[in-house]
């Protein structure tokens, strides 16, 4: 899925999109944050953001400084350095959400939109019809049986793109069209072959199955796990959802709102790209 | 030294803090860039009253706030004609002005142009978020909107004496607001082109859009012909999704013409990072101005340059916004 080579597509005159390769998968996603990581630790003075996304990256720079010629050399000359390829370790925290599958707000949410647009098929049984699920248990079931990668944040601040790592756990859905125009915060929602968690209230396109009661956005840092910044993942990261019971979702917002609640997070973790790699193939996976 | 303050009357419409560069550095967590949305007015209000120009000031949208200035300060108001009144008496855009304390600056609604600037001398001193005064409104960052009483702290800044001569900007180097409603907009092709048929490209750059009524600090969308795509739209991996103008997940640079099924949105300062929808051209940064100045029902029409005009054009835009701008009123 890898391109032979870097592919470099001007977007106006202060950024640049880097294509790697075409599609949604572990290796290549893992390829993207590695070369990111070799582009920042360039410290090229004339870049000001670079955002690794799942095959891609975008870096802003400023072309008074460097030359979109100069930079897509430089970059192109880093890729050759550090070469294509997924190997190695390294530290990744396991955050476990709890999930309210099927809750009452996303329930909801479904049937407000659902009342401009009568033939939308609720989302969580579009996605058992189109992955096979028996019923609904079956799908939180396959949907919490894994952990999840987090390949890239963006859209709005701390909303992540989650990649199952369990290859068999790959649940596809199409986005919304038109999409909503709002989502409940705390929303699980699916789109392509991706799970997200919406961080707040705001628009959006995935099909939503559940809900977290765990906030991962705090624009006031209330809680212990925003003690050292506003959004609660990094790239790197994996996440599992434990499915949770509408009491027990009930008692987590309350701690939330009491200003005590503490995520479930491991911070000693370290995640073996190799042995990783070797097990997806074991299991009939592409990696 | 007492704290400087203003505090708000009327709110206006949507009026923020915004400072520049922006918040840079947070795009990878999904944090926008921020700022004001026509850098070059703002950038004339702050050197009208001796700040840097960059220094945090007020942006107002449509219609303007009523401010009580708590301190003597040095004022002044560019960008669209929002018709400032110092208590009660009309005052000239494009000029600084000297206001005591206890005098009420009030803007109205926008005559010519969207976007008003207000600078003040000592800038807005609200709290920096991920290094910046910037607000993104919708998400909260930095701050919000104005609300009415609210105060808002200034900066350390000279002692106001009424001798100082006023400044003004020269009509020439000011923005060129239209008066016909037609802007030209100076664009790049990518870096998503070749998703659309060459036809396409070449009718986007033909065509009327017309500004429509759902546009803000996230986006300008716009209403026009239909788009035609290229085979790489239709015929790709399922992983970029059902619709052409579906793409894997990819970063959003700022002045892209995102296509969301048939519907392009110019993303502007507040818009998200990275999303699933094709960019098929970029606005040039040096004319992001101009999209902060259209109004709904405005017609945009996109001229196509290359990146050495847009670097020709960036340092025109650099030159009107220099300090050595400013002459005596």
């Amino acid at each position: 899925m890898l391109h032979d080579a870097l592919r470099f597509y001007p977007g106006g005159d202060r950024a640049i999109e880097v294509e790697l390769g075409d599609g949604m998968d572990f290796t290549l996603n893992f390829t993207v944050h590695r070369l990111v990581a070799a582009v920042r630790e360039a410290r090229i003075a004339a870049i000001e953001d670079l955002i690794p996304e799942l095959a891609s990256f975008q870096v802003n720079y400023d072309p008074d400084r460097i030359s979109y010629e100069d930079l897509t050399a430089e970059i192109a000359r880093i890729y050759a350095r550090i070469g294509a390829g997924a190997s190695g370790s390294l530290p990744s925290r396991l955050i476990t959400m709890p999930v309210w599958y099927s809750d009452d707000q996303t329930t909801a949410c479904i049937e407000d939109y659902r009342k401009t647009y009568p033939d939308k098929r609720t989302d969580p049984d579009l996605v058992c019809d189109l992955n096979g699920f028996a019923d609904r248990g079956a799908l939180a079931r396959v949907h919490s049986g894994t952990e999840y990668w987090v390949a890239a944040l963006g859209f709005w601040p701390g909303l992540c793109s989650l990649l199952p790592l369990r290859p068999r756990a790959r649940i596809f859905a199409p986005k919304y069209n038109p999409p909503r125009t709002w989502t409940p915060k705390g929303a699980i929602g699916i789109g392509g072959a991706l799970t997200c968690i919406y961080p707040d209230r705001t628009p959006g396109g995935y099909q939503l199955i559940g809900r977290s009661p765990a906030p991962i956005y705090d624009g006031a840092q209330r809680l212990p796990a925003f003690r050292d910044s506003l959004a609660l993942f990094r790239a790197g990261d994996r996440v599992r959802f434990r499915p949770v019971t509408q009491e027990e979702c009930a008692q987590i917002e309350a701690e939330v709102a009491a200003g005590h609640y503490e995520h479930d997070m491991v911070e000693y973790q370290v995640f073996s790209v190799d042995r990783y790699l070797d097990w997806a193939k074991g299991q009939g996976g592409r990696g | 030294m007492s704290q400087r303050s203003i505090s708000v009357v009327k709110p206006g419409l949507e009026t923020t803090v915004q400072e520049l560069p922006g918040r840079i550095g947070f795009l990878e967590q999904g944090f926008p860039v921020s700022g004001p949305f026509d850098a070059w007015s703002f950038r004339q209000a702050n050197l009208l009253v001796g700040n840097d120009r960059d220094t945090a000031a007020l942006e107002c949208q449509f219609l303007g706030p009523a401010l009580r200035f708590d301190c003597d300060a040095v004022v002044a108001v560019t960008g669209a004609d929002m018709r400032p009144m110092l208590d009660g008496a009309p005052v000239a855009m494009w000029s600084s002005h000297v206001v005591r304390a206890g005098q009420i600056l009030a803007l109205g609604p926008a005559y010519s142009g969207a976007r008003a600037y207000v600078a003040i001398s000592g800038g807005v001193d609200t709290p920096v978020v991920l290094g910046s005064r910037a607000v993104f409104h919708m998400a909260g960052v930095g701050g919000r909107a104005l609300v009415g009483d609210q105060v808002l702290p200034l900066g350390a800044a000279d002692p106001v004496t009424l001798e100082a001569p006023g400044l003004t900007i020269p009509p020439a180097l000011r923005p060129n607001f239209t008066t016909d409603r037609r802007w030209d907009i100076e664009a790049l092709a990518g870096p998503n082109d070749d998703w659309l048929s060459p036809e396409t490209v070449e009718m986007f750059f033909a065509s009327d859009w017309a500004v429509q009524a759902k546009s803000n600090r996230t986006g300008i969308r716009l209403t026009g012909p239909e788009f035609g795509f290229a085979h790489r739209a239709i015929h790709k991996n399922s992983d970029h999704g059902q619709e052409p103008s579906n793409i894997i997940d990819h970063g959003y640079p700022l002045g892209a013409v995102n296509l969301a099924g048939q519907t392009p949105i110019i993303l502007v300062n507040d818009a998200p990072s990275t999303g699933g929808f094709i960019n098929p051209f970029t606005v040039a940064s040096a004319a992001f101005w101009k999209l902060a100045q259209a109004k709904p029902g405005d017609i945009l029409r996109f001229r196509r340059i290359d990146r050495a005009e847009a670097g020709r054009l960036r340092a025109e835009l650099g030159r009107v916004t220099s300090s050595g701008v400013t002459t005596v009123a």
